[in-house]
């Protein structure tokens, strides 16, 4: 049985292995749509590294979601993954038969959802619908599930465990679902988690003590971890690298540190001028009001010709109505897609 | 009528002469082109509408009186569908074809008497039990469960025949077709639940709304409120349950009429079944016949409830 | 042991106003047969010919010549110690006529809900699972025909191509006079609701797989079966071990209503069959005016649905966690 290591300091300071955790190449989903393809992922590439938190970010209808639930092969119809490998631990995901899949799902990789209060089955208990999960990867009887269980709700911070295991969700709350559902990815010991907008639905003051608790388990155990948010205040805190993702593809992918600082692609800067700051006051007057992004975010079903960003660009010039830019790197570990930066252009729509 | 330097008029409008009721923009007419490209819908229509064209046009359509049995006479009661008759004789000599027609009429007459009767209660019972909330919603609700858990059908079954019996005697007896109202005021007294239980629902939800605060805001009467601008709102949804109720009354009175109490003198499908059940070896035609006009009407109204539901609350294809 | 005793004082409570609706339908009951007048002169005015001797036994015996409130109570009694009186047409104790058409009834209604729930689930899952393919939109369509099909079609149907073409099975009673099957009682017994219990089953399949399929429907589209599957449960135990159990809780309230209901939902089947079960002992007493049949059979009917929906109540307190007792 697995055990979680009581300190790991040294693991964290272990040197990352040379393979990627993660290779992600040409992931492409599509809606299949009476009117067309709606190109929900369009072809996207990053990798990540072991005990790396890569932060995942855009606007709604980006195609962040859709991308990690691809990863896990979890896209639901009418969505399908139509091109692309995810090289996994020496396997391309995406080429396993399904026999095999489930066998990634849940153990090497797991998920942790946007609302707490619905990812969890309400008419079982939590020993019931966690100890099942365990049960089923290790091949291990009910004893023994539900002393894991106990044991990694002690680890997320939960009173009380055993009391707990008896309990059903409608009994927790908010913060506590999500705890259970954090505690939910981390029975087998994941390699990765995929955590999409985990602090959304909560409080705000919940949302600080959730992410305190992801980053001490990551620190922990060594996890990586993708997150999934729309909210740049979340990666700033918590991730190692971002990607910046906009209509389906990558505008830029560099280190947390370098997105902030020196962000290239007129998208992510337009996101970081966009957010609001504490120090600064906002007026009605047009000097001083919060800026938006202009525009509106694109249709699908018919993007925008070449560059998909450049409707809405303060910087869009005539090639970027034609050409669709690729990613290219300016910087060690600094990526961006875009024409006016230097990314070569094909004549593609 | 103040006008201020502006230019403005500051009368108060008088509710009476209102802004026109707030619907979202052509709900009507968006439901209707998506209608029309629903092909269960307009199957469903294209069969309400045969229904229809052959109960208006029924003594045009059929070849012989409902009612005559020279057939006995001549062919022979029991025949076989021929040139003659094209659907055969029954077992009383009656002309297949033409008993079928004419109980057109009759079935459209249950179907839209009774979701009548029922559209009327349940939408006063739904729509003031949403609305007003409270007290009167609890005993309404309680009242539309205690309904629809009755056995309608012994009941109906028990009150036809007793009442038949009351009016021996009475100025009602010669009434024509009493027996036929009384099903079908029965069948409207005990289909009211379901239209009051989505009615109620409609209202529930329509309430919040901003439009009725706006409403409220001019000064419009809480009839007004209800009458003018949350019931148009609530009709599409009400459409679908009245459509689907008028083949469920349809199907009832067949199956009332089949055990034997329905109205002598009224020609119903259900009617002619009972009068050919016995004969069905010999003379299947007699009792398939209606039974099919049943069918088809009753799937025709079914259909376009579908279809009614798919243009209002329109699912996401693929 | 608090949630325990919680449950136990939910159904103490449940009982004692499931005995008040019981006592309150009765009373309308009764009220409503003798509103329309004396039974025994109406019985005078459709079958004249009953000799006076014979109208003043049954007076003195239905204690008509008693005051009403002193009627409705003896009869309350004599129910409640299961006297339902003697029926007019057969002159035997309607207790006893209520157990044996009943048990009749039984026979074909029970078969053919489980017949029905086992199909429902069957097809329910499969179009759910489906949903949106061509097999989901056979299934509604099948579904949808079901339901506009008049009982006594499908009947006719059975009885014309399996007794009168196929010569498979019979096409009347529930039992053989002479020439038993295979010269065994159960068998024959059997070989006579096979079509009965078809025709049921087929109506009951319709409604509970449009309502299975759709309940499925709503379940699958919830975050915690995406969860489930994330986490690499098989998408078997997926839909049967999660889905399946929370799409089926809505589906015991219609279930305990169709068993409940279960007497009084099979006149027009068992007329179609000529099957002695109450539905059409029912018929026979309205149409012959039989009053203490009519009065027994509605009871009992009552009775049982009042039971169902206790029983399914209680049911779902157990069942389903998130219920308060309150």
């Amino acid at each position: 049985m697995p055990s979680i290591p009581a300190l790991s300091s040294d693991v964290a300071n272990d040197a990352p292995p040379s393979r990627p955790l993660l290779d992600v190449q040409n992931l492409r989903v599509h809606f299949l749509t009476g009117a067309g393809a709606v190109r929900a992922v369009d072809g996207i590439d990053y990798e990540v590294g072991s005990q790396e938190t890569l932060g995942l970010v855009g606007e709604s209808g980006s195609g962040k979601t859709m991308s990690s639930l691809a990863l896990l092969r979890l896209v639901p119809r009418p969505a399908r993954v139509v091109g692309g490998r995810v090289l996994f631990e020496g396997r391309d995901l995406m080429a396993l038969p399904e026999s095999q899949i489930g066998a990634v799902r849940g153990k090497r990789i797991a998920m942790v959802f946007q609302n707490p209060a619905y990812s969890l089955n309400p008419i079982f208990s939590i020993g019931h619908q966690l100890g099942e999960i365990y049960a089923w990867h290790e091949k291990v009887g009910r004893r023994e599930a539900w002393a894991r269980v106990a044991e990694l709700m002690h680890l997320v911070g939960i009173t009380d465990p055993l009391a707990r295991l008896g309990q059903f969700p409608h009994e927790l709350s908010g913060g506590m679902k999500q705890r259970v559902c954090i505690a939910r990815a981390l029975l087998c010991n994941p390699a990765l988690v995929l955590a999409d907008e985990p602090t959304t639905n909560l409080d705000v003051t919940i949302q600080a003590q959730i992410l305190e608790l992801l980053d001490e388990l990551k620190r922990r155990l060594g996890t990586s971890m993708i997150l999934v948010t729309h909210d740049m205040g979340v990666v700033a805190r918590m991730a190692d690298r971002i990607v910046v993702m906009y209509a389906g593809r990558i505008c830029e992918i560099s280190d947390a540190r370098t997105i902030f600082r020196n962000p290239q692609h007129p998208y992510t800067r337009a996101l970081l001028e966009s957010m609001p700051r504490v120090d600064q006051s906002y007026a009605r007057s047009r000097a001083e009001r919060l800026p938006v992004i202009k525009g509106r975010p694109p249709n699908l079903l018919d993007p925008p010709s070449g560059c998909r960003f450049h409707p809405r660009c303060p910087e869009a010039g005539p090639e970027c109505r034609r050409l669709l830019p690729e990613m290219t790197s300016i910087a060690p570990g600094h990526a961006v897609s875009c024409l006016r930066r230097g990314s070569p252009g094909a004549p593609a729509s | 009528m103040d006008v201020t330097a502006a230019g403005v008029t500051t009368a108060p409008i008088p509710p009476e002469a209102g802004p026109k009721p707030a619907r979202p923009p052509g709900t009507w007419r968006q439901g209707w082109h998506r209608f029309r490209r629903n092909t269960t819908g307009m199957l469903g229509l294209g069969l309400v509408g045969l229904v229809v064209l052959v109960a208006l046009a029924c003594p045009l359509l059929a070849p012989f009186d409902p009612n005559d049995q020279s057939a006995m006479m001549n062919f022979g009661s029991r025949a076989a569908p021929s040139l003659k008759h094209p659907l055969g004789t029954d077992r009383m000599g009656y002309d297949v074809l033409s008993r079928v027609v004419y109980g057109a009429p009759t079935a459209l007459a249950v179907g839209l008497g009774a979701m009548l009767v029922a559209s009327v209660i349940g939408m006063i019972i739904g729509g003031v039990s949403g609305y007003l909330g409270g007290m009167a919603d609890e005993i309404m609700m309680r009242l539309t469960e205690f309904f629809l858990v009755i056995p309608v059908f012994v009941v109906i079954l028990a009150v036809v025949r007793l009442f038949g019996i009351i009016v021996v005697g009475s100025p009602l007896e010669r009434v024509p077709f009493l027996n036929l109202f009384t099903i079908i005021i029965l069948l409207g007294l005990f289909g009211w639940p379901s239209i009051a239980r989505l009615t109620r629902a409609e209202f529930l939800r329509l309430k919040h709304m901003e439009f009725v605060e706006a409403a409220r805001c001019i000064g419009a009467t809480r009839r007004d409120i209800l009458v003018r601008h949350i019931l148009p709102n609530a009709m599409p949804s009400l459409v679908v349950v009245i459509a689907l109720g008028i083949g469920g009354a349809i199907l009832a009175e067949a199956m009332v009429s089949f055990l034997g109490f329905g109205d002598p003198k009224a020609i119903s499908w259900g009617q002619l079944l009972y009068f050919n059940y016995e004969s069905l070896k010999v003379a299947p035609w007699a009792s398939i016949a209606p039974s099919a006009a049943i069918f088809i009407t009753v799937l025709g109204f079914n259909l376009l409830a579908d279809g009614l539901s798919d243009a209002f609350n329109p699912r996401l294809k693929q | 042991m608090g949630k325990l005793l919680g449950i136990l004082r939910y159904i103490l409570r449940r009982l004692l106003f499931s005995l008040g609706l019981i006592l309150g339908v009765s009373a309308i009951i009764f009220a409503l047969i003798n509103a329309i007048g004396n039974p025994i002169e109406i019985l005078l005015a459709e079958r004249p010919g009953i000799s006076t001797e014979a109208i003043e036994a049954m007076t003195r015996y239905y204690g008509l010549d008693q005051p009403v409130l002193t009627r409705y109570g003896t009869w309350l009694w004599n129910m409640a110690s299961g006297d339902f009186g003697t029926s007019i047409m057969y002159n035997q104790s309607v207790g006893e006529m209520l157990s044996t058409w009943g048990w009749e009834t039984l026979k074909i209604q029970v078969p053919a809900i489980l017949i029905a729930l086992s199909l429902a689930t069957l097809i329910g899952v499969t179009a759910a699972t489906r949903q949106y393919t061509r097999t989901d939109f056979g299934v509604m369509t099948g579904a949808l025909l079901g339901q506009s099909l008049p009982g006594f079609f499908v009947g006719i149907v059975l009885i014309l191509i399996f007794s009168y073409w196929l010569g498979i099975f019979p096409s009347y009673g529930a039992y053989s006079t002479r020439n038993l099957l295979w010269g065994s009682p159960l068998a024959d017994s059997l070989w006579h609701m096979v079509l009965p219990v078809a025709m049921l089953a087929f109506f009951n399949t319709a409604t509970l797989t449009l309502l299975m399929r759709s309940n499925l429907v709503d379940v699958l589209r919830n975050d915690f079966i995406m969860a489930a599957r994330a986490s690499g449960l098989p998408e078997r135990r997926v839909v049967f071990g999660h889905a399946l159990r929370n799409a089926f809780i809505p589906v015991l309230t219609y279930l305990g209503i169709l068993f409940g209901l279960m007497l009084g939902t099979a006149p027009v089947t068992e007329t179609v069959f000529t099957w002695p079960g109450v539905g059409y002992l029912y018929i026979s007493a309205i149409q012959q005016l039989d009053f203490p049949v009519i009065m027994g059979v509605s009871m009992i009917i009552t009775v049982m649905l009042v039971a169902a929906t206790l029983l399914t109540d209680i049911a779902y307190v157990l069942i389903d966690p998130r219920i308060r007792l309150e």
